[in-house]
C-alpha cells in the first residue's frame, strides 16, 4: 500500500552499471557499441547516474570511468555467506536496486504476513528514514541499507532490543577489523566519536497481540565528499577506516546477518539482559559530559552508562541521576 | 515485588469498587490507591524537563492507571514510557484529527522509546473524540491517549 513505489533503475542504467561496475575506464563508443546506442544517449545516461549519486569520471582520450568499482548486493552471495546458525533463520533476502526506505517496505510486507526473518536491502534509499524521519542519506551502492522482519508475542517484550541490535552489529564490525567501533546510547554506530551507522527499530500489531518489528540498519561503506557534507555531524564510512581492507558488502551484510538473526531468536526469551554486559563494554561514553536534547527541552549532564531496562542513566546537574528513555545524546566538548 | 504481579493488581483494583489496598509479602509491601477526586492544583506547573523523565521507580504510576475518564466510551492507553507523536515524521500530517473515524488496526500515533518506533493502533473502531497529549510530548505507562467513542 505504501512507500515501495520508488522506480527501480531502467534496463539501461542498470546494463551500463553493470559494464562500469569494475571500476576502469570504457569509452564511450564501446559502450555506445555494447549497448546498442548513439555516443550522445550513453552521455545521457552516464548523467542520470550522476543522479544516483554516483561519480562517473570522464577520462580524456579513455572514456568513462566509475570513482571506485562497484559491487552490486546479491541475495544469493549473501545466504552462501551465512553461518550454519543464521542460514535457517533467514527467510526470503529481497534486494531491490531502488526503493524509498526498506523499514517501509517490510512494515508493509508484515502486514500482508511475510514471514519472519524476510531480509530486505536496497541499492539506494529514496526516503531512507532515521529517527522521526530524519533523512538518512543514500547514494547507490555506496552503503548498506538491511532491514530484518521478526515478530515477536508482545510489544512488553521489546524494551532494549534497539540496544541489544546495536551490540551485535558492533561485534559484527569488530570482527570484521573495525576494532574501534563503539556504542552512542542507544544505538548509533561511532567510530573514533564520528558515525558509522545507525539503527531504527519500527514496530507494529496489536498492542497486547503479536507485534511484527522492523530492524532496520545504515552502515556508511563509501560516502563520497559531497555525502558526507551533506550530512550535519561527523561521519566516517568503512572505506575510510579500512582502506582496501574493506570487506565486500555482500560478505559484509552476511556477517550482519549472522550475528543479528540469532540474537533475534533468542531475545524473546533472554531479554536485554543477556548483552547489557556487551553494550557497555561497547559504550564509549562513560562518565562524559552530554547534552540530552529531548522534544521541546534539553538537560545536561554526565553520561552513567545504561540501566538494566536500557534507559540512559544521567547524573544531572542538580545531583540527582535520572533515567530517559528518549533523547538525543549531544556529547559537550572534553574541557582541557 | 514482580512488575506483572503490580499490574495485574493495579487492573483489579481498577475493575473493583476498592479504593486503596495494601499488600504484604515478605519485607516487600505495596500500597495501591485510587484517586476518587482530582488531584489538588498545584501552584507552579511541573518543568518540561521534569516531566520528561521516566519514572525512576520501577512501579508502574497507580495515579495514571487509576484516573477515571468516565465520559468517553473508550480510552487507548499508551503501553509503555517513551515520546508521543501525533505524525509519521516531523511537520507531516497527523495520523488521526479529533473527529475522524479510525478503523480497527488504524495507526493512531507512535511512541518513541530508545530508538524503538511504535505504532500504536485503535484497538476498536469508532470516532476519535479526544487527544489527551500533546504532540512530542513524554508518556507514562497507561496515560491516557485517545478517546474513542
Amino acid at each position: 500500500m505504501r512507500h515501495d513505489a520508488a522506480p527501480d533503475l531502467t534496463a539501461l542504467q542498470r546494463a551500463l552499471i553493470g559494464l562500469l561496475a569494475d571500476g576502469r575506464a570504457h569509452s564511450g563508443s564501446r559502450l555506445a557499441a555494447a549497448l546498442g546506442l548513439s555516443r550522445s544517449a550513453i552521455w545521457k545516461a552516464i548523467h542520470q547516474l550522476e543522479a544516483l549519486g554516483l561519480t562517473v569520471h570522464a577520462v580524456p582520450g579513455a572514456g568513462y570511468r566509475l570513482d571506485a568499482p562497484l559491487e552490486l548486493l546479491d541475495a544469493e552471495v549473501i545466504r552462501r555467506a551465512l553461518t550454519p546458525a543464521a542460514r535457517p533463520l533467514a527467510g526470503e533476502i529481497r534486494v531491490h536496486e531502488c526503493i524509498e526506505s526498506t523499514n517501509a517496505a517490510l512494515l508493509a510486507a508484515a502486514r500482508e504476513g511475510a514471514p519472519r526473518g524476510t531480509v530486505c536491502l536496497a541499492e539506494m534509499q529514496t526516503k531512507g528514514r532515521g529517527r522521526l524521519g530524519r533523512i538518512w542519506h543514500s547514494p547507490f551502492a555506496g552503503n548498506i541499507y538491511l532491514s530484518v522482519l521478526w515478530s515477536f508475542s508482545d510489544s512488553s517484550v521489546l524494551g532494549g532490543l534497539s540496544l541489544a541490535v546495536g551490540a551485535v552489529l558492533i561485534r559484527a564490525l569488530r570482527a570484521a577489523g573495525v576494532a574501534e567501533a563503539g556504542l552512542k546510547w542507544p544505538n548509533d554506530i561511532l567510530w573514533n566519536e564520528r558515525k558509522l551507522g545507525g539503527v531504527l527499530v519500527e514496530v507494529t500489531g496489536e498492542t497486547h497481540g503479536r507485534v511484527a518489528a522492523v530492524i532496520g540498519i545504515g552502515l556508511n561503506c563509501h560516502l563520497t565528499a559531497r555525502e558526507a557534507e551533506a550530512i550535519d555531524q561527523a561521519v566516517v564510512d568503512l572505506h575510510g577506516i579500512l582502506g582496501e581492507r574493506v570487506p565486500s558488502r555482500n560478505q559484509l551484510v552476511a556477517a550482519l546477518l549472522a550475528e543479528l538473526l540469532p540474537m533475534l531468536a533468542c531475545f524473546e526469551e533472554r531479554g536485554f539482559g543477556a548483552h547489557i554486559g556487551e553494550w557497555r563494554r561497547y559504550h564509549v561514553f562513560d562518565g562524559r559530559r552530554a547534552r540530552l536534547e529531548l522534544d521541546t527541552t534539553a538537560i545536561e549532564g554526565c553520561i552513567a552508562g545504561v540501566s538494566a531496562s536500557g534507559t540512559l542513566l544521567l547524573d544531572c546537574d542538580d545531583g540527582v541521576r535520572r533515567e530517559f528513555a528518549s533523547g538525543d545524546v549531544r556529547l559537550r566538548p572534553v574541557s582541557a | 515485588m514482580d512488575i506483572r504481579k503490580v499490574k495485574k493488581l493495579i487492573e483489579m483494583i481498577e475493575e473493583s469498587k476498592i479504593a486503596e489496598i495494601e499488600i504484604r509479602e515478605g519485607e516487600e509491601s505495596i500500597r495501591i490507591t485510587r484517586y476518587t477526586a482530582p488531584p489538588p492544583v498545584v501552584a507552579a506547573p511541573p518543568s518540561p524537563a521534569a516531566a520528561a523523565y521516566a519514572p525512576t521507580a520501577s512501579l508502574p504510576p497507580e495515579t495514571v492507571a487509576a484516573e477515571a475518564e468516565p465520559e468517553f466510551a473508550h480510552v487507548v492507553r499508551s503501553p509503555m514510557v517513551g515520546t508521543f507523536y501525533r505524525a509519521p515524521t516531523p511537520g507531516a500530517k497527523a495520523f488521526v484529527e479529533v473527529g475522524q473515524t479510525v478503523a480497527l488496526g488504524d495507526t493512531l500515533c507512535i511512541i518513541e522509546a530508545m530508538k524503538i518506533l511504535n505504532q500504536i493502533e485503535a484497538d476498536r473502531a469508532g470516532v476519535v473524540a479526544k487527544v489527551f497529549v500533546e504532540n512530542g510530548q513524554p508518556v507514562e505507562y497507561n496515560q491516557p491517549l485517545f478517546a474513542i467513542d
